[in-house]
């Protein structure tokens, strides 16, 4: 063997295995080598995670991957994480180097998802759950040779500390723990500067706009914008009464929001991913609806125009860097009055 | 043949005819007054609430009635160019029709204002309607429960493929939206092209006389002199005008215009032209005490007017099916 390896390809082969050996013995002195860090050492090939059914044994750096939850994206994405199987018809035009891929395959949207396609790329990891929760048991009986894993924020969890918590388990699992501390850090600085600015006595609104029509999200529990009442301190315009998951997207007419008169109002826009392209920059139906409603004139958040409209990929993303992102806006939103 | 009707039915009804319709006249405005004067903001708290009456009250009122008499006096029509009493817009699959028209012309034609959206609406809901016509008269079966339940399978197929189209656009949840009848999003400048549905009204009352005639059967009306086909398409294109405006305006109210005919002729036995004003005022109480309903029990958030006419309706609807069963 030895005959056809030239002198120098020899030392090239040393000196890697060297600087291998250097770049390890750096990594565990870095970390200081405690009993914990030796699942998570470079060389190990598994690690050990919590997700939200136990205790899993997932591979580090996992060869094939399908994702199915939406949140997970945008870190994936960062990461240069390559993506087997994804779910082409949740994911809007938000990801094209996974839905623009044709080698990537599509697992359709949660409604009529295909799950063989995920049987089809053979993955050794699928991050499942949020959209795709209730396919759980299906997908792992159909997949006995990958890892299934549920990190998607948990129902009645608070949604930043989840977050939080997803992107620290796939640091674990793509080895990436420091991007992933970084990505926590930022997301902790941009809601303490969103609750700086907030002074604390507005009131605020939370809607969704639809077809022309408003509804009203619930602070605590409402979609998307439901939690970020508890994280900032924001006194809501209007309570329900009584009511807690009963009333995530009610009906409100524009008489119910001029009487409750909120200082600002903050709407998930949800049909404006669509026809972007076919709209005014800058314009987008909620602000319209909102602005030009004559019911709504007198409200002090039209008046002052302390209306903010969510990024229009929000309800696609909803991952740490878009509610990262939504408290960036919002600092400087309720900053800048 | 008409005036047989009249002259054997009308001599003991004249007496009392103007009290019962001033009564319920009377009972309906006193409806539309509560409908005004319902809302969650206080109109007279201060000078806003009085604009606030004029911005969202009076419109919501107005399109209350405008719907509400429209659709009930179309499922009339409906009725009887079917000569089925289960056959309105909703159970002949009419509104499905003019739902998958407008998906159709957001997608197609984005720039197309209401009333662009509002004709080809209901132009899918004629083209929907004469369908559902046509395939009748190749039915050799024409039960009484057949009928609306080929219309009921029709309208299944044809929402099948607006749902497809929705899907593959991602515009799933702007449909749910969308079509859900509900008047909460009625203020000044987004009702009035509901005007036209009073049109459909009035020219209802103009051809009631006909469309009784044309109800008895091809035959017949063509034996007493009557254009049968103009009759049939013309009643066909009101029921379809009103279907798709309706639903572009405010979305499906199911069982509306099925509903309020029965209850009229169960009360009043079958004479079209003397039960129309009935039938009109019934479909607006019927809708205005749904919507303030919807208003009230979950206050200040709403109830959809279609799902409390959904439930109405569908405990209605039962009722006559087993009364007719056993009758």
């Amino acid at each position: 063997m030895t005959r056809f390896l030239s002198p120098k390809s020899a030392v090239r082969g040393v000196t890697s295995v060297a600087l291998v050996l250097g770049a390890a013995l750096l990594l565990s002195a870095c970390s200081g080598g405690g009993p914990a860090n030796d699942e998570k050492s470079a060389d190990a090939t598994t690690v050990t995670i919590t997700d939200n059914h136990g205790k899993v044994e997932v591979p580090v750096n996992p060869k094939t991957v399908v994702a199915l939850d939406n949140t997970s994206f945008d870190t994936l994405s960062a990461w240069d994480v390559d993506l087997a199987a994804v779910p082409k018809g949740v994911m809007g035009s938000v990801w094209p180097e996974y839905t623009d891929d044709e080698k990537v395959i599509d697992v359709g949207n949660h409604r009529e998802p295909n799950l063989e396609a995920i049987v089809a790329a053979q993955p050794d990891l699928i991050i499942g759950g949020y959209r795709f929760g209730d396919y759980y048991d299906e997908i792992k009986k159909q997949n006995p040779q990958a890892v299934v894993i549920e990190i998607a924020p948990r129902e009645g969890e608070d949604v930043f500390a989840e977050l939080e918590r997803q992107t620290e388990i796939l640091g674990q699992i793509f080895d990436r723990e420091d991007d992933a501390k970084a990505l926590n850090d930022k997301l902790e600085a941009a809601m303490a500067d969103a609750k700086t600015a907030y002074n604390g006595t507005d009131t605020v609104m939370a809607v969704n706009t639809s077809a022309g029509k408003i509804g009203y999200i619930a602070p605590e529990t409402g979609r998307a914008l439901g939690p970020v009442f508890p994280a900032l301190g924001w006194v809501p315009a209007l309570e329900v009464e009584g009511g807690t998951s009963n009333h995530k997207g009610d009906d409100i007419s524009v008489e119910a929001i001029a009487d409750s008169n909120p200082d600002w109002i903050v709407a998930l826009d949800r049909d404006a991913a669509f026809a972007v392209e076919d709209r005014e920059a800058g314009s987008a139906p909620a602000t319209e609806l909102i602005s030009n409603a004559e019911a709504l004139k007198n409200v002090t958040a039209v008046k002052d125009g302390h209306i903010v409209i969510l990024d229009a990929n929000f309800y696609l993303t909803e991952g740490i860097q878009a509610y990262t992102e939504l408290f960036k806006q919002l600092g400087t939103a309720f900053s800048a009055k | 043949m008409s005036t047989l009707a009249s002259t054997v039915e009308e001599p003991p009804r004249l007496k009392q005819r103007w009290w019962p319709l001033a009564t319920a006249i009377l009972v309906v405005a006193s409806l539309l007054v509560a409908s005004i004067a319902i809302g969650v903001y206080d109109i007279t708290a201060d000078d806003f609430g009085g604009e606030l009456v004029w911005i969202t009250r009076v419109p919501r009122t107005l399109a209350l009635v405008l719907a509400g008499a429209a659709l009930a006096t179309s499922g009339l029509v409906m009725q009887m160019l079917t000569q089925n009493r289960f056959v309105d817009a909703t159970t002949s699959g009419t509104t499905e029709w003019a739902a998958l028209g407008l998906l159709l012309s957001a997608l197609l034609l984005p720039d197309l204002g209401l009333v662009g959206k509002m004709v080809v609406a209901s132009c899918f809901a004629f083209v929907g309607a004469m369908l559902f016509m046509l395939i009748l008269n190749r039915v050799v079966i024409r039960t009484t429960l057949v009928v609306p339940l080929i219309g009921i399978m029709l309208g299944a197929v044809v929402s099948a493929a607006t749902t497809f189209i929705a899907a593959q656009f991602n515009l799933l949840q702007m449909l749910g939206t969308w079509f859900m009848g509900s008047f909460t999003a009625v203020t000044r400048g987004r009702y009035e092209v509901l005007w036209v549905v009073a049109i459909v009204t009035l020219l209802v009352f103009l051809l009631a006389d006909r469309i009784t005639v044309a109800g008895l059967g091809k035959d017949v009306a063509t034996s007493v002199g009557l254009n049968y086909r103009a009759i049939l398409y013309s009643g066909t294109a009101l029921v379809a005008i009103a279907a798709g405006v309706t639903v572009v305006v405010v979305g499906f109210l199911p069982l509306l215009g099925l509903v309020v005919p029965n209850i009229v002729s169960m009360i009043r036995g079958d004479h079209v032209r003397a039960n129309l004003p009935w039938v009109a005022l019934g479909g607006i109480a019927l809708v205005t005490v749904c919507d303030i309903i919807g208003r009230v029990i979950i206050r200040p958030f709403e109830v959809p007017v279609s799902m409390v006419l959904g439930l109405v309706g569908a405990v209605v609807f039962i009722t006559l099916l087993l009364r007719r069963q056993r009758g």
